[in-house]
């Protein structure tokens, strides 16, 4: 081959590396951008009038008489829909049978459109369920309420061979001539005098519990659950872990049992989560009956089984790169090797140890599979234990941020309407392990630092 | 111990003297502490097997379970049907579209992700300064770090409906991505060696006549196929295709890391031999550092296989969780459905109390994961032996 | 006889050193002493005194097994699978691989300093209160005391004083080795064994550790291994020479550099190889 072909493929070669690192970063930052942008709105958006009557009635947040003052303002420039409402109502009394059958439908679906960005009417009882309670909440919603209220999805089924194509109907035609014609307008032209948004910071989101199924308030249960789960997962995990580094690096030789038992540590490491939530339900429920269904003890047990070689893993190393200068040192001042261990070597390999720890703590609260069916419930109070005895808060099934994601993201009743919390519960459990790893790199690199003296 | 002999050494403090123990012990004493040093480190070894108890407790409890299936039903019906009807009556458990749905999104994003993963390792081992460097590893570390309920969630709201609405497009803009870069090596590898074929004379005119013939050739090619992805209806954007890119992204980390591992072990100096030859650096790479390091990058992918396999969420949630095998079997485009979105999908339903054949065949499909898991995990240990003992010998 | 290499400026402390000090007064005596590894003999039944209270050296070429004999006097080298002896090592009355021996208590009657520095990673306080606090010595009083003392028997107490509870890693390189030498000297042992312990060090550094070692003379036996000539003339009363694990010659250090009896002896001083 000529030289300057060779040239040209070498360049090609390291152009094809440098696309491929290219790619791997792009996906990084089209997977977050997504998570981290809509996750924000969870916390940062611009909420109506009925986000701040919710906060008040529900949380008793806000300053009672000005939010009140506001409503009524509000409330006066609803007023007009209504009356149009009215007056059509009255109109339509008039009609004669038929023509009042044809807009019945239409005058229907109306209605429900503007309860759902309004809010009942205040005249009206006072709805069961707290989501029928208030309008749309936050602005971003109220949007498509408001195209909700202008237009009617209608499916066009010209072309035979492929699905109906939905098609979008001004709601005006089918009220032309009547009292309801002028109200899109008004709509349309005075949707924020009626909602009156405004940029809100939602920092509670974090720390709220929900109301409704997740329609309004935060995500704290979840937040706590998984919380709770970590740590208990750690609690285990962490002294099986390091003290089997400690045997495998200190005390065990090279023999057919040491080889074995390495072995079965790597073969716990590659089973699959999913199969480590059936043997937590078949083990620790079925079978050891720890608690009797779902558990906070029985998920934090499974998680443990999870990372134990993880942690391990992170440890032997940690323990591996302690000098043998300190060991030497410390057995020649008459320490016995135990003794070596416990006050130098355990100390010298803490943050390698803590390092591992900490990586498999955001492993452990980003699992969902083990705790499926060990731990995790779709709907349930924080966990506090505090106010209940220590081992029945134990033998609690929680909800957690992993399970819930799926859950309302797939299972919910209206999994439109709370994408925002979606968002948010990823965001948050996405930067609970970020800020986890983070806390990892920082402490890898002050070992770093410290090894080099 | 006399200290006469030194008579101008202080007296050792109270405080020590009195601690410090006899230099012989009683032979009680001597047996005690050899008594209590190997109970000590027999309660370290009972401690530390607790992970190997831990693994076979895995196995036992999902063999347990698992065999009654068998008992109730057969091995034929489980493997070699593909009628999955859990809740009709009479159910049926034919679950061979299951395990190729699993093995379909295997082959999907294994292919995605190896030679991603590969040229990226090569790149992050050879190519790239140090600083540069450092700055990738983190990207890696963070891929890894995403909890997977994360990227479900990203396949379920953010790229199925992208999938579904402007699929065909996106696909056409990959082929001319993927394609160009690739076919341009092709195209100047081919016209280089059918240039090698002529007299020397002819050899530059040929050169450029074949480039210009193939590069023709390859841009109509591409041109064609980018306008069949193009038209390409996409029915749900949950599907085959959507996992396996998702899960692609998901083995990279894996697949890179223990990849470059390998590559970095292969060492300087055959390297430095190779370039002492006067080989370019791709060639050095191409010929000598990557046939090195091979069995390194086979277990690469072999881990990259376990982690896709094993994964849970993203199946579950973006597949389509269709029991139904794709026509033809390669339409990435259908929604399929894995074996660990059955057991995380089914398990709420199916009864443990009575244990029926609904409650054990997932136990079932637990006890293939697990046997594939464990297969996977011997050859990558057996292949990293190798590669040891190759390097070293 | 040839004159010796180097000038060998003997102190006047030590000129009427008897030769007989290891016979009349011996602290470790090795009798046709092996030490092994695996098959290998790094050192071969050698035999000779550490005389009590003075400075022995030991030299010889690297890898003669220098180090292997100074580690086999505290049992350093049983954390080595595969290592094990031959012979007798007596230390006072009490064979050292004895079956009853405390290999604790033994290590705390003969203390070590190493090549290289090697304090923990705590503080200047914890690391020279390492070994009495192992003996039992909570008292935090107490613990003052012997490392203020211990300290100053290694020359180290007016630079760190004031910085107690200071890393020790932030000490300088020859700082570090005398706080092993003061965290040594803590559980007050009879025996300090050092093993090139200025190797690692620039030479002034090195001057002082020679001068401490000249100061704890006389209040603790001392075996040095180096590979230094001039500092083992400097620094010690008797020295042993080493050749692949034979000892070739023992005696006085002035003699012994002035009129070796062997001629690899000779040959090795004179820098004939080595
Ligand atoms: N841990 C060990 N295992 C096997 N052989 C060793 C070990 N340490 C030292 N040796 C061998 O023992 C011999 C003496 O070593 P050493 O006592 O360290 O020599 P010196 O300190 O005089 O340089 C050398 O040949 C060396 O190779
Ligand atoms: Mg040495």
């Amino acid at each position: 081959m000529q030289l300057g072909t060779r040239r040209l493929l070498d360049r090609a070669f390291s152009g094809l590396g440098f696309i491929s690192i290219g790619l791997m970063a792009a996906s990084l930052l089209v997977i977050l951008t997504p998570i981290f942008v809509r996750g924000f709105g969870a916390f940062v958006f611009q909420g109506t009038i009925e986000f701040r009557r919710m906060q008040l009635e529900r949380f008793e947040r806000g300053d009672r008489d000005e939010i009140e003052a506001e409503l009524t303002t509000a409330r006066r420039a609803r007023q007009p829909v209504y009356e149009m409402l009215d007056a059509f109502d009255t109109e339509m009394g008039e009609m004669g049978f038929l023509e009042r059958r044809e807009y019945e439908g239409p005058r229907e679906e109306l209605e429900d459109a503007l309860r759902e960005l309004l809010g009942p009417r205040p005249e009206d009882p006072v709805p069961v369920m707290a989501r029928d309670q208030y309008g749309a909440t936050r602005w971003d919603r109220a949007r498509e309420k408001i195209d909700l209220v202008l237009y009617r999805t209608e499916y066009d089924y010209s072309d035979r061979t492929r699905m109906g194509v939905p098609v979008s109907v001004p709601r005006v035609e089918d009220f032309r001539g009547t009292a309801l014609e002028a109200l899109f307008d008004y709509v349309e032209l005075h949707a924020t005098e009626m909602l009156r948004p405004r940029w809100t910071l939602y920092l509670r989101f974090l720390t709220d519990h929900s109301i409704d199924a997740h329609f309004f308030g935060g995500i704290w249960p979840e937040v706590l659950g998984t919380l709770y789960l970590t740590l208990g997962a750690m609690i285990f995990a962490l002294p099986m872990g390091v003290v089997s580094a400690i045997y495998l690096v200190e005390y065990a030789g090279e023999g057919r049992l040491i080889s074995l038992l390495r072995t079965f540590i790597s073969t716990l490491a590659g089973v699959p989560s999913i199969v480590f939530g059936l043997f937590g339900l078949a083990f620790f429920i079925n079978t050891l009956k720890i608690t009797e269904s779902k558990s906070l003890l029985a998920g934090s047990l499974t998680l443990a089984t999870l990372v134990l070689p993880t942690v391990i893993r992170a440890s032997e190393e940690a323990i591996r790169s302690v000098p043998t200068t300190y060991r030497e040192a410390a057995l020649s001042l008459g320490a016995s090797k135990w003794r070596a261990i416990v006050t130098v070597i355990l100390p010298a390999s803490l943050p390698g140890i803590l390092t591992g720890v900490v990586i498999s703590m955001g492993r452990a609260a980003g699992e969902t599979a083990p705790i499926i069916f060990t731990a995790a419930v779709s709907v349930g109070k924080a966990l506090d234990f505090a106010k209940v005895k220590f081992w029945e808060t134990l033998s609690e099934a929680t909800p957690a941020l992993p399970w819930n994601i799926y859950n309302l993201a797939t299972e919910h009743e209206a999994v439109d309407e709370i994408r925002h919390v979606q968002f948010g519960m990823v965001f948050t459990l996405v930067m609970l392990v970020l800020i986890l790893n983070a806390t990892a790199i920082f402490l890898r690199a002050r070992i770093s630092k410290k090894l080099r003296g | 111990m006399e200290r006469e002999q030194s008579p101008d050494r202080e007296q050792s403090p109270d405080a020590l003297a009195a601690r410090r123990s006899d230099l012989l012990m009683s032979a009680r004493a001597s047996r005690a502490k050899r008594v209590v040093a190997f109970a000590g480190q027999s309660l370290l070894f009972l401690l530390t097997s607790s992970s190997a108890i831990v693994v076979l407790f895995i196995f036992y409890f999902i063999f347990k379970d698992a065999l009654p299936f068998f008992q109730l039903r057969s091995l034929g019906e489980f493997l070699g049907s593909n009628r999955w009807y859990p809740t009709a009556s009479p159910p049926e458990f034919g679950s061979l579209a299951i395990f190729l749905g699993t093995g379909l999104v295997t082959l999907g994003s294994i292919v995605l992700a190896v030679p991603l993963g590969v040229s990226a390792a090569v790149c992050l081992s050879d190519i790239l300064p140090f600083g540069l460097r450092q700055a990738v590893k983190p990207v890696i570390e963070i891929l890894a770090a995403i909890p997977s309920v994360a990227y479900g969630f990203f396949a379920l709201v953010v790229f199925a409906p992208l999938l579904q609405e402007s699929g065909g497009r996106l696909l056409s803009v990959a082929v001319w991505l993927v394609g160009v870069p690739i076919c341009g090596l092709i195209v100047i590898v081919l016209s280089e060696s059918v240039a090698a074929r002529l007299p020397s004379e002819q050899r530059a005119g040929g050169r450029i006549v074949a480039m210009l013939l193939l590069g023709v050739l390859t841009v109509w090619g591409l041109y064609r196929a980018s306008r069949g992805a193009a038209g390409l209806e996409i029915v749900s954007g949950t599907n085959a295709l959507n996992v396996s890119i998702i899960l692609g992204i998901m083995a990279l980390p894996t697949v890179v890391s223990v990849s470059e591992d390998a590559l970095q072990a292969v060492g300087r100096e055959l390297r430095e031999g190779s370039y002492a030859l006067g080989a370019t650096r791709a060639e050095t790479i191409l010929r000598v550092v990557i046939p090195a390091a091979g069995s390194g990058i086979l277990a690469a992918v072999i881990l990259g296989i376990m982690r896709v396999i094993g994964e849970t969420m993203v199946v579950w949630m973006a597949s389509g969780n269709a029991a139904q095998i794709p026509d033809p079997w390669y339409n990435f485009l259908e929604p399929i459905r894995t074996l660990t979105a059955t057991i995380a999908g089914d398990m709420g339903e199916a009864d443990h109390v009575t244990g029926s054949a609904r409650y054990h065949v997932l136990f079932a499909m637990a006890l293939s994961l697990l046997a594939i898991s464990f297969a996977c995990n011997l050859a990558s240990e057996w292949v990293v032996r190798v590669q040891r003992k190759k390097l070293k010998g | 006889m040839e004159a010796p290499a180097f000038d060998l400026n003997i102190p006047e402390a030590r000129a009427d050193v008897p030769e007989s000090a290891p016979q009349e007064h011996p602290h470790i005596l090795a009798r046709d002493f092996s030490v092994f590894y695996g098959s290998n003999a790094a050192v071969r039944q050698v035999t000779f005194n550490i005389p009590r209270g003075l400075v022995t050296a030991v030299i010889g070429p690297s890898g003669c097994g220098k180090s292997t004999f100074l580690r086999a006097i505290n049992r350093m080298n049983d954390l080595i699978p595969g290592c094990h002896t031959r012979g007798e090592l007596i230390f006072g009355d009490q064979n050292v691989y004895g079956p009853q021996i405390d290999v604790a208590a033994l290590r705390q009657r003969v203390g070590m300093v190493f090549q290289k520095p090697n304090p923990f990673p705590k503080s200047i306080f914890d690391n020279v209160a390492y070994g009495p606090h192992i003996l039992g010595i909570r008292d935090r009083r107490k613990l003052a005391e012997i490392v203020e003392r211990s300290l100053m028997r290694a020359a180290l107490w007016e630079e760190v004083k004031d910085r107690l509870s200071d890393n020790a890693l932030g000490l300088s390189g020859g700082q570090q080795q005398r706080l092993c030498v003061a965290r040594a000297l803590a559980i007050d042992p009879d025996v300090l064994l050092m093993d090139e312990p200025t190797s690692a060090l620039d030479p002034r550094s090195t001057t002082r550790i020679e001068d401490l070692i000249a100061e704890l003379r006389g209040t603790y036996t001392i075996a040095i291994v180096t590979h230094n000539m001039q500092q083992a003339a400097r620094v010690s009363d008797f020295t042993a020479f080493l050749y692949e694990g034979w000892l070739i010659e023992f005696g006085l250090t002035q003699q012994l550099f002035t009129r070796p009896k062997e001629k690899q002896t000779e040959d090795y001083i004179t820098g004939r190889f080595g």
